[in-house]
């Protein structure tokens, strides 16, 4: 299933010009969670760009993929793919966190199109996706048989009606819940369930498995009965193939977990360097000169 | 015998938990969009769900913070969830959860939350700070039923109504059988179980039972006094408070729970904001409960907390005196 150099570099492209904008929301707030929204850059690129089933102009379509950002703080990312996407006007790029805007502070859903689910307490999203998972086998279990096969319905669905996609931080999995979800997810054989943690190694008190260690990660995903695997998460050729293989299982009753390494704040030196979880200020316009300097204005 | 309202007729004592089980199964079999999630604590009309729609019965373990969000994901997709457990797990436990995943985009589920003031589990279970903790939370509708048959009618009407319901399910002691069974039960309007117009007491959930006996009381003595079933204590019927404070002048509520932020309080807003009238709140002081033996008979936490027919009649009786008293300032 290798992807021709052309969808790579196209993607690439785009994930520039989403980093573009993203420098754009942060000059104009002064204030974001800069590092977690730019380790997340190519994984949400490559869901809109190229993976998800999803049509821009009808947000609400009933058989639409659906998203939940878990790390609903690192909606900047989001946002400024839904703008290059026209279901944001661009204008809304200059209104994050203020007043009245559709840019809220955290990812919600009623306030801003395009979005699935409402954020912000972390740990949550996981749980979400696998109630929207469980809906789309009731869904299926509904639907009239289809009259012009006499093929069992089984053998016809290599495809789900949906499927659901959740994007997990590495340190809300010191969350509790978040195994909840994970067990859960794994007794109702929810296949049609694609978690994506964005492992970038750094929460806002330091490194994350300091913290509270989550290591051994994959064993622990694996012990839980999911289908596991790990990527770089700013490769866009392995995200693209991950991707496209975790679909493909659909249909061997595992819950899919990709775990994809990331650096905190990728692409920008400053932010790198200082693992920025929110920032400020000196940080967030030093951080957005060198990204520009780097990638251009838009 | 005193005279009630036309579809009030007062009978034996009857669990609450049978009235929330016929509703259950009637709403379920109406509707199949209603998803029984269950958190190991069994489940109203649990029978009926597994010999008819086993598909429909979700079972997420002793683990609410995701049953209460699964609940919210179903729910986003146009399904009806309703969740059972004790207060405390259902709603307590992830309050957080129903605040961000539920409320927030008034997704439309149902929490199902057992035991209130008084039972024998004690105070992890007894968890009388329910109404306090859920009257805050923006979009939640809250229902206490009085009794079986207006459980039975609640549950039939949560499961109409779209959007967040909290619904307070009584564990013990059983009330009485109060209403007929053509009691139209309204979400969201006060209920006058009894006219009378010496004072009105107002009361949710158990203490319906309480107030009733407390009101045949008080006829002996000579006092006319109206009751009101609050069964939904939020959005509050503003109007029959006001019209009670107009008309009958003294204001006591009634409530098996804590007196912080409960009916009580929602009450005096309305009546300090409205119309100022003499107000006593019956409920439970600031403080947790306790085990005890809950029988009609023998209610030992009744005792305890003072919410017998006789502590509710000699309220009203010092309601009636806090006017006279204030009057005569005047």
């Amino acid at each position: 299933m290798a992807h021709d150099e052309k969808l790579i570099s196209e993607l690439e492209e785009k994930a520039d010009i989403v980093r573009r904008n993203i420098f754009t929301i942060f000059d104009a707030s002064q204030m974001g969670h800069a590092g977690g929204t730019m380790s997340l850059v190519e994984i949400v690129t490559a869901l809109y760009f190229h993976h998800l089933k999803i049509d821009p102009k009808n947000c609400d379509w009933p058989e639409r993929d659906r998203l939940v950002l878990s790390k609903a703080h690192c909606c900047e990312a989001i946002y400024a793919i839904l703008v290059e996407l026209g279901v944001l006007p661009r204008e809304t790029l200059t209104t994050y966190y203020r007043y009245g805007s559709p840019l809220q502070g955290h990812a919600d859903r009623w306030c801003t199109q395009g979005i699935d689910y409402s954020g912000g307490s972390l740990g949550q999203g996981l749980s979400f996706a696998a109630g929207l998972a469980l809906a789309e086998k009731f869904k299926v279990l509904r639907q009239p048989p289809s009259q012009s096969s006499l093929m069992p319905r089984y053998i016809t669905r290599y495809n789900p009606l949906y499927r659901s996609y959740c994007i997990l931080g590495d340190g809300e999995c010191h969350e509790g819940q978040v195994w909840e979800a994970a067990m859960f997810a794994a007794k109702y054989k929810l296949d049609n369930l694609i978690n994506i943690v964005d492992y970038n190694k750094f929460s806002l008190d330091g490194p994350t498995n300091e913290i509270m260690q989550i290591e051994p990660f994959i064993d622990k995903w694996k012990s839980f009965g999911w289908w596991v695997t790990e990527i770089d998460g700013h490769n866009l050729r392995e995200i693209v193939d991950v991707l496209d293989l975790a679909s493909n299982l659909y249909g061997d009753g595992r819950p899919k977990c990709i775990i994809a390494h990331t650096v905190k704040g990728h692409g920008v030196p400053h932010w790198e360097a200082m693992h920025t979880h929110i920032g400020r200020g000196e940080v967030i316009s030093r951080g957005v000169q060198e990204g520009r300097a780097k990638y251009g204005k838009v | 015998m005193a005279k009630y309202s036309q579809y009030v007729k007062i009978g034996e004592r009857a669990v609450v938990a049978d009235g929330v089980n016929n509703g259950m199964m009637k709403a379920a079999e109406k509707d199949d969009r209603i998803i029984a999630v269950l958190e190991d604590m069994g489940f109203p009309g649990l029978g009926w769900f597994n010999e008819n729609a086993p598909e429909r019965v979700i079972e997420c373990g002793i683990a609410e913070a995701n049953g209460a969000v699964v609940a919210a994901g179903l729910a986003a997709e146009g399904f009806v969830p309703f969740i059972h457990s004790f207060a405390f797990a259902v709603v307590s436990r992830a309050c957080n959860q129903i605040r961000q995943s539920i409320l927030q985009d008034r997704f439309n589920v149902k929490l199902l939350g057992r035991e209130g003031a008084w039972g024998e589990p004690g105070i992890s279970h007894n968890h009388i700070e329910i109404i306090g903790i859920t009257r805050v939370m923006p979009n939640l509708v809250i229902v206490d039923p009085a009794d079986v048959v207006e459980a039975e009618k609640a549950m039939m009407a949560i499961a109409e109504y779209i959007g967040p319901v909290f619904l307070k399910i009584e564990a013990s002691p059983p009330p009485l059988r109060i209403f007929t069974d053509d009691y139209p039960f309204d979400l969201g309007k006060g209920y006058m179980v009894k006219d009378g117009k010496d004072a009105t007491i107002i009361a949710t959930g158990y203490m319906l039972t309480e107030s009733i006996l407390a009101g045949e009381l008080l006829e002996k003595e000579g006092i006319d006094v109206r009751i009101i079933n609050m069964s939904t204590i939020k959005p509050l019927d503003n109007e029959a408070v006001i019209k009670a404070a107009e008309e009958t002048g003294a204001i006591v509520t009634a409530e098996n729970a804590s007196i912080i932020g409960g009916l009580g309080e929602a009450v005096a807003t309305v009546l300090s904001e409205y119309s100022p009238a003499p107000l006593i709140r019956v409920g439970i002081e600031d403080e947790f409960s306790q085990s005890g033996r809950i029988m009609p008979e023998v209610d030992e936490l009744k005792t305890h907390f003072g919410l017998g027919a006789e502590d509710v009649a000699l309220s009203v009786k010092e309601c009636m005196a806090k006017r006279e008293r204030l009057k005569k300032r005047k």
